[in-house]
């Protein structure tokens, strides 16, 4: 069973890399069961998470790993997405920490690593999208540094697969 | 246009061999007119490249839009034609309706190196540039009235004087242009530091052309020319054979849901650079419309980026561009044909 991380010292918020392919993977199939959050596997290539620039779009892979064994703990990513009024808006996206991390503060410290990436790029705003039914309790804990519920999304999907 | 006289373009330089350069003037009544061809003015009669002078995109286009590009390049005939366009002060009677003494004068600066060679094009034609604008800003419109009046038919005392006024700037302008030519080639072959290409590409074309680099392998070689070292056959070769351009494409994928372009690019060194310019255009009639317009504030230590850029319907051709924002250096810059990923 993991230990709780005491220090921010003891765990390494970077850049994803290649290398971190098979790890990410796990990860957000842990996620999609969870959460269906619309995985496919196919679509999650190696060069996925890395820094991408597209007009009006920058996007990053934060990984967390520990710093004594190497092995990546937790992912999320971040964009920060420029509207129609020229404004960037930062949204945090496929935010997710192993099952045996969570409740240990690795999310804690990727998402305030995350903050201040999505500050240093000059959005107004961060946003993160949750399932409507999200327990109450991971907002709390999201609420603690500083988001606050302000948009309902109603969706309608496309089933892609039988066209 | 007026044929040069001076007998000073006439000494052979070593390097003549490797570039023409052009320089030409917009005049309202007959079109695009050469003013200088260096190293020879008979060129005019070559059509081979007088073609490609003609029609070279960079007419087609205005000062501000070649801004980000820095140069227009045009390939032809195994030749890359590299252009850079100015606008210069005037005080010339214009010949057509609309346009006023004060109206600039178009000046346009065309380079041609073998397109084996075109790696040396880049600074050449930046040097050029700037140390004719900066030295002959002035004197365009004389030289410019000067070959006006090589074309009247009666010459008077006065278009006499023009044109003789008009000759002495020419001869200056070449003793520029071969100056920058001399001091840039031997430059480059000099530089010690990574450009062991320009550097073995510049000795092997000089080679081909049998020019003699005796003296640099000689013991006297510590006094002249370079510290450059010969090809010693004894040692071994390095087995890394490839460009070592600071960044490459590693991969290029259409994404056809989305009508996207990922390019995936990777950095070939452990320098970190800061400030770069993304650009991503596509060519449509000589034209290069932007995709995309980005600035990569660091790329760290090894890192992969991906840029990815919409796919405009029926275009396959795009241009994938670095540049340093701070010296507008270009560090990469590839063409991409979708008709060879499909």
């Amino acid at each position: 069973m993991a230990e709780k991380i005491k220090n921010e010292d003891e765990i390494i918020i970077r850049n994803y890399r290649t290398s971190d392919y098979e790890a990410t993977l796990e990860i957000l199939k842990e996620l999609n069961e969870k959460y269906d959050i619309g995985l496919k596997e196919e679509q999650w290539r190696q060069s996925s998470g890395l820094r991408q620039f597209k007009p009006n779009l920058k996007r990053i892979t934060l990984i967390g790993e520990v710093k004594a064994t190497g092995e990546v703990v937790a992912m999320g990513m971040l964009e920060a997405v420029r509207n129609s009024l020229g404004k960037y808006i930062g949204y945090l996206d496929n935010w997710s920490t192993k099952k045996e991390y969570i409740g240990k503060h690795v999310g804690k410290i990727l998402a305030e690593r995350a903050i201040q990436i999505l500050e240093s790029w000059g959005c107004e705003s961060i946003r993160i999208n949750m399932g409507y039914n999200v327990d109450k309790k991971i907002i709390n804990v999201i609420g603690k540094i500083g988001f606050k519920p302000v948009l309902i999304v109603l969706e309608k999907r496309f089933d892609t697969e039988e066209k | 246009m007026a044929e040069n006289n001076n007998k000073s373009s006439e000494i052979k330089n070593p390097f003549e061999e490797m570039c023409e350069i052009y320089i030409l003037f917009f005049d309202e009544t007959r079109g695009h007119i050469p003013l200088l061809i260096y190293p020879s003015e008979k060129l005019i009669e070559n059509r081979k490249f007088m073609r490609p002078i003609k029609y070279h995109p960079i007419w087609f286009l205005d000062v501000q839009e070649q801004g980000a590009l820095d140069h227009i390049d045009l390939e032809y005939k195994k030749h890359t034609f590299m252009a850079k366009k100015f606008l210069t002060k005037s005080k010339r009677k214009k010949r057509r309706a609309g346009l006023e003494e004060e109206t600039p004068e178009t000046i346009v600066i065309i380079l041609s190196l073998p397109t084996d060679l075109d790696i040396f094009g880049d600074d050449l034609i930046r040097n050029l540039t700037n140390e004719i604008r900066s030295n002959f800003e002035e004197k365009f419109t004389e030289l410019i009235i000067a070959e006006i009046a090589n074309e009247e038919i009666i010459k008077t005392p006065k278009i006499k004087k023009n044109i003789e006024k008009g000759k002495v700037i020419k001869t200056d302008l070449i003793k520029l242009i071969r100056n920058i030519g001399n001091n840039y080639f031997s430059k480059v072959i000099k530089q010690a530091d990574a450009s062991s290409i320009k550097k073995q590409k510049a000795i092997s074309f000089l080679y081909l052309k049998g020019m003699d680099f005796s003296h640099i392998s000689g013991e006297e070689a510590l006094e002249t020319f370079s510290s450059i070292k010969m090809f010693d056959p004894s040692k071994k070769s390095d087995p890394d054979l490839t460009l070592k351009t600071p960044f490459n494409i590693t991969d290029i994928t259409v994404i056809d849901d989305s009508q996207e372009l990922e390019i995936l690019v990777k950095k070939n060194n452990d320098k970190e650079y800061k400030d770069l310019r993304i650009i991503i255009t596509h060519v449509k009639d000589f034209f290069e419309k932007e995709l995309m317009n980005q600035v990569v504030d660091t790329w760290f230590k090894d890192e992969e980026l991906l840029f990815i850029s919409p796919i405009i319907p029926h275009i396959n051709e795009y241009l994938f561009f670095i540049i340093e924002e701070k010296n507008k250096k270009k560090l990469l810059s590839k063409k991409i044909d979708l008709n060879f990923l499909k």
